[in-house]
């Protein structure tokens, strides 16, 4: 009977622990269930890397995302809906709140209709932004599908994006073109560090509705590379949202197609292993930073004693070495975190404002960690200082390690004693002729004393 | 000896004539001596007047004054790196100069007293009072400072560390 509820036991946490690093129950909102079938290459590939999917209508009135307080869904993967916003059990502070308990979000947009204006308000709460004609697409006369958007332009055939930026890790690189028809384009804020544009429109691109006239050229908010079509929004507490531009770009039909660029020749679309690649970042696959290990103490050679390992209390000046054992998720399993080459892990020795700001080197490795590692020594300050790891990259999850220790000055019997410091040799040899000289003077009083005690006597 | 310590009581001008035979400096000086004149006057009446336990306590402070300079000569010009090392090494010579100094005025004060014994015959009532009230006797001066010193030197060593 135990080992039968052990064994449940197990099973239950093998479910928790699923390929996800943060738990496998995903809920898809989906208009209609016709639509489904059209993704249904999308959902056997997440069911095959272990998700348990639930779907639900906007409309329904079992929807909801919390159950006793807590988040009945680990994520959540919204597609447009054909109805008018996302119903009263998905509005924006609902979305809000279920980002904040940590749960991932895929917002799927389309240009297709014009997009809700709770899905806009929504977005604006992440500093991403809607053109001001919801129902404006991309299209781009140099980059589009010819054999499917000959006319309209508007079904883009972009490469893969690269790196951010140089020093970050490239998430959703990789041969071949990713087909993404009847884009919404987003904006992003200027001021927020949290959101990052994971896929940019091509620099000849531009947003207009195809409904109505060509605006003119006073009316257009951003073009070019400054239309976002896939962006992400990594929160604080690394929740993750994305919003995908394109919805056509999930479906089956488009994880197929073969296209042709122009003057290019015919090939098939990198859509599958895109939005592979999309949804594992969402759904924290990948980009999940883990710190396995801190470990402080005073440098020695040799081994350090357990009972020396991260002391609650330094001095000033005290020579220490600080190493952090960090792994990486990749798709499921831990593996060692490598910093990217431009970039630096630094520890911070603070006391208000840091004391020392030292990058942190990459000294061993264990089956699944890198050991970074350095060594400094305390500044000349006593006080309560904390050991600071402040880690926090776009597509990574924040690392913010914080260990308090206190930093005591010397003791009284710490310091140097005077004679092994040569320089004040003369003044040790001055105290010492001063006290010879009191016991010299003392002697030759005593024997001066009895001649004036004879004279007094005499008298 | 008796007479330079009767010299010692009397002041330097009124013992012309007695203090003749053992006395090596001039008796007077005249109105319009030179400086170096007057320095070397002074310098032999000191060494003709002083009683040898004063002249030994003036050398003793004279040698602290020579240390306690040569201290703080050497910590303008060296820095004063191990502080505490100087602190205790100048206050010591300063500490000991002070307690020196002390033991003179309580000496040499009574040093005069001790030569009122000439005067005992006349006023020998005068004589009993200053040695119960004011004077100190040399024993007892001499304790307290050998007391004073050895509280100091503790502590200096102490703090030299």
């Amino acid at each position: 009977m135990r080992w039968c509820l052990a064994l449940l036991l197990f099973c239950f946490l093998a479910a928790v622990n699923a390929l996800s690093s943060s738990g496998s129950r995903l809920l898809v909102v989906l208009d209609d269930s016709t639509e489904k079938s059209l993704y249904s290459t999308l959902w056997s590939d997440l069911e095959g890397r272990g998700y348990d999917l639930a779907f639900e209508s906007p409309k329904s009135d079992s929807l909801s995302l919390f159950q006793h307080g807590e988040r009945a869904y680990d994520h959540l993967l919204i597609l447009p809906p054909k109805s008018k916003g996302l119903g009263p059990n998905l509005t924006p502070k609902n979305i809000l709140d279920f980002l904040d308990k940590d749960g991932n979000i895929i917002l799927a947009l389309s240009g297709r209709a014009s997009t809700s204006s709770a899905v806009s308000s929504l977005l604006l709460e992440v500093d991403i932004h809607l053109a001001n004609d919801r129902s404006a697409v991309v299209v781009d006369h140099f980059n589009y599908d010819t054999v499917s958007a000959a006319e309209k332009h508007d079904v883009l055939l972009l490469n893969r994006p690269g790196p951010l930026r140089s020093d970050i890790k490239a998430f959703f690189d990789g041969e071949g073109v990713i087909a993404l028809p009847r884009v919404a384009p987003q904006t992003l804020g200027n001021t927020s560090p949290l959101v990052s544009p994971i896929l940019r429109a091509p620099e000849t691109a531009y947003a207009y509705n195809p409904k109505e006239e060509m605006p003119s050229a006073d009316d257009i908010e951003a073009t070019g590379s400054q239309l976002s079509i896939v962006s992400a929004m990594q929160s604080r507490s690394s929740a993750r949202f994305t919003i995908l531009g394109s919805v056509e770009a999930l479906e089956d039909q488009w994880f197929s197609a073969t296209v042709k660029t122009v003057g290019g020749k015919k090939t098939p679309t990198a859509n599958r292993e895109f939005v592979k690649q999309l949804t594992a970042w969402t759904f924290k696959e990948t980009g999940v930073l883990k710190v396995n290990n801190i470990e402080h103490h005073l440098a020695t050679d040799g081994e350090i004693a357990a009972e020396d390992l991260n002391p609650k209390i330094y001095r000033i000046k005290n020579e220490t070495f600080f190493s952090i054992e960090m792994s990486e998720y990749d798709y499921d399993k831990w593996v060692p975190f490598e910093v990217p080459a431009g970039d630096e892990l630094q520890l911070e020795f603070t006391m208000l404002s840091p004391f020392h700001r030292l990058n942190l080197q990459p000294t061993g490795r264990t089956e699944t960690g890198v050991i970074y590692s350095t060594q400094f020594v305390t500044p000349d300050q006593h006080g309560i200082f904390s050991f600071r790891v402040n880690y926090k990259r776009p597509f990574l999850t924040n690392v913010e390690e914080k260990h308090e220790v206190t930093v005591r000055h010397f003791a009284h019997d710490e310091y140097p004693r005077s004679w092994a410091i040569s320089g004040g040799w003369v003044w040790i040899a001055g105290l010492w002729s001063v006290i010879a000289g009191f016991l010299a003077f003392v002697v030759v009083w005593l024997y001066s004393a009895p001649v004036a005690d004879k004279n007094k006597k005499t008298q | 000896m008796p007479a330079k310590r009767h010299a010692a009581t009397t002041t330097s001008a009124a013992t012309p004539a007695t203090t003749a035979p053992l006395s090596s400096g001039p008796a007077t000086l005249k109105t319009n001596a030179s400086p170096a004149e007057i320095a070397q006057h002074v310098w032999q009446q000191y060494l003709a007047t002083t009683p040898q336990r004063t002249m030994l306590l003036d050398a003793f402070m004279a040698f602290l004054v020579l240390v306690g300079g040569l201290q703080f000569l050497y910590c303008v010009l060296a820095g004063n790196y191990p502080f505490n090392a100087f602190l205790s090494g100048f206050s010591a010579a300063v500490g000991q100069f002070v307690l020196t100094a002390s033991l003179r005025m309580q000496t040499s004060d009574s040093g005069s007293d001790v030569s009122k014994p000439s005067s005992k015959g006349k006023n020998a009532r005068f004589a009993e009072e200053s040695e119960e009230g004011t004077g100190i006797s040399h024993e007892r001066a001499f304790a307290d400072y050998i007391f004073g010193s050895l509280i100091l030197h503790f502590f200096c060593i102490n703090f030299i560390n």
